[in-house]
């Protein structure tokens, strides 16, 4: 005659130690466990089995592990991008509301481009940079990038000077601009997140600041990111928030790191006011 | 609405239910993306790392998760377990990445467990028996089907059977069976060398 195994298998063991995380019932186990010593040593093996298996795993990890700011950083600064440029949600009245402006914005735009092509006028200029004029960035074309970088590494940078943008990356800004005939000299080919805050040298975080021709231009932005370093550096401002203030929406971030509704006149040098 | 995601450790969510405004909504939205962030992000971090990704690749695929995750919610969809959601949506996109870069992966991981077998340690014998330990248990980690191995990681993250099921796509089950296969294994490592 043969008799089954009277012992708990491996599984039976690990479910009794898992309890609740397994989803299991462990009450027919634990009155086996009460009277088998053979099943409680191997359940000790178990637990120590997963003791070993943790502390190996973290220990080995643990010694690697780089300091979460940066990367933070840069997930807050791209989540403030995101938001900028993604249109909000709606409610599904105001989805069946949009579908129909839409079939009536199509129809218009369509009667547009017809008179528009009468008068051979571009279609490429999102900023609105047609008049040469440009003090915002367009978020469709600048949303900001930057680099894994934290406070620290931004506060050592020995020269917070921005890089001079090769020429031939201007002309490509110029042209996603609509300006391709633009006076460089006009014009600062511009970091939106400077590289002294942990701007990154990429053409998503490029833009044609004017020079003149506004209270906004690129002398004022100078005087915002130099202020900013300040704050990031003397712990008052946190690297990611300075980031995304100066990614979103620039002249409110001078407002209200400077207090004022206008640019100061020491930073207006040559403003066209 | 304040039954859209669930858990105690995600409570900070709730907080955007009431924010009605569209602007002020999504920075919560951001805040609390943030938030979760900080409570997972070396977990996560860690599980690629032991599927065998680099941490510069780990650090590129969490950003693409939190962003996922901040559109997820932005668009109204509901999150019932943060923690299985990011998971698998940061186990998907690894998966996808290895693939790209598969010969990467596989001397990463190679190198990651070779580092345990020579670790000089100087230090006398308690230590490096701990070391031997630690090689014993690695070598036979390694020696297990990719399968038991995401298992065992996952579960060490602290991920319950219900939530490694949806990571894995298996049912709860074949999980506890996979573990128990995986952690005898283990044992047996060690308790030959012990006796």
């Amino acid at each position: 005659m043969k008799y089954a195994d009277p012992h708990l298998t491996d599984q039976e063991l690990l479910l009794e130690i898992e309890g609740t995380a397994s989803g299991q019932n462990e009450k027919p186990t634990r009155a086996h466990l009460d009277g088998c010593w053979k099943c409680l040593a191997r359940r000790k093996d178990l637990e120590n089995a997963i003791t070993d298996f943790v502390h190996v795993c973290q220990r080995e990890f643990d010694t690697e592990l780089p300091p979460a700011a940066g990367p933070r950083a840069l997930l807050r600064a791209r989540l403030a991008q995101l938001a900028a440029t993604e249109p909000a949600p709606r409610s599904s009245w105001a989805m069946v509301w949009r579908g129909l402006t839409s079939i009536a914005a199509v129809c218009g735009v369509l009667a547009l481009g017809l008179i528009l092509s009468r008068f051979s006028v571009g279609w490429r200029n999102p900023s609105g940079a047609q008049s040469g004029i440009v003090s915002t960035p367009d978020s469709r074309l600048t949303p900001g990038a930057t680099l894994l970088i934290d406070r620290p590494a931004v506060c050592t940078q020995p020269d917070t000077k921005n890089k001079a943008v090769p020429a031939a990356l201007q002309r490509k800004v110029f042209e996603e601009y609509g300006i391709p005939g633009a006076d460089p000299r006009a014009y600062e080919v511009d970091y939106l997140v400077t590289p002294a805050l942990g701007g990154a040298d990429d053409i998503h975080n490029l833009w044609p600041h004017s020079y003149s021709a506004t209270a906004w231009n690129a002398r004022v932005k100078d005087a915002l990111e130099d202020r900013l370093r300040e704050m990031v550096c003397d712990g008052s401002l946190d690297l990611s928030e300075a980031q995304r203030d100066i990614a979103t929406n620039w002249i409110a971030a001078y407002k209200k790191y400077f207090h004022t509704d206008k640019p100061l006149a020491e930073h207006c040098r040559g403003c066209g006011r | 609405m304040s039954s859209r995601i669930t858990g105690s450790m995600i409570l900070p969510f709730l907080r955007t239910a009431s924010a009605t405004d569209p602007d002020s909504r999504r920075v919560r939205l951001e805040d609390e993306v943030t938030s979760l962030f900080d409570q997972f992000r070396n977990p996560l971090l860690r599980y690629l790392w032991n599927l065998g990704l680099t941490l510069p690749d780990g650090e590129e695929i969490l950003q693409d998760v939190f962003l996922s995750l901040f559109q997820h919610l932005d668009r109204g969809k509901p999150l019932y377990d943060a923690r299985g959601w990011l998971f698998r949506v940061a186990h998907n996109l690894a998966l996808k990445r290895r693939g790209r870069t598969r010969r990467d992966s596989e001397s990463r991981e190679q190198a990651c467990f070779e580092g345990l077998a020579v670790d000089p340690d100087p230090n006398p014998e308690d230590r490096l028996a701990s070391s031997q330990t630690q090689q014993r248990l690695m070598a036979v980690v390694r020696a297990l089907p990719e399968q038991d191995r995401r298992c065992l990681f996952l579960r060490a993250e602290g991920l319950r059977y219900s939530e490694i099921a949806g990571v894995l796509d298996m049912s709860p089950a074949a999980i506890s069976l996979s573990l128990s296969r995986s952690l005898a294994r283990l044992a047996r490592s060690t308790e030959r060398h012990n006796l």
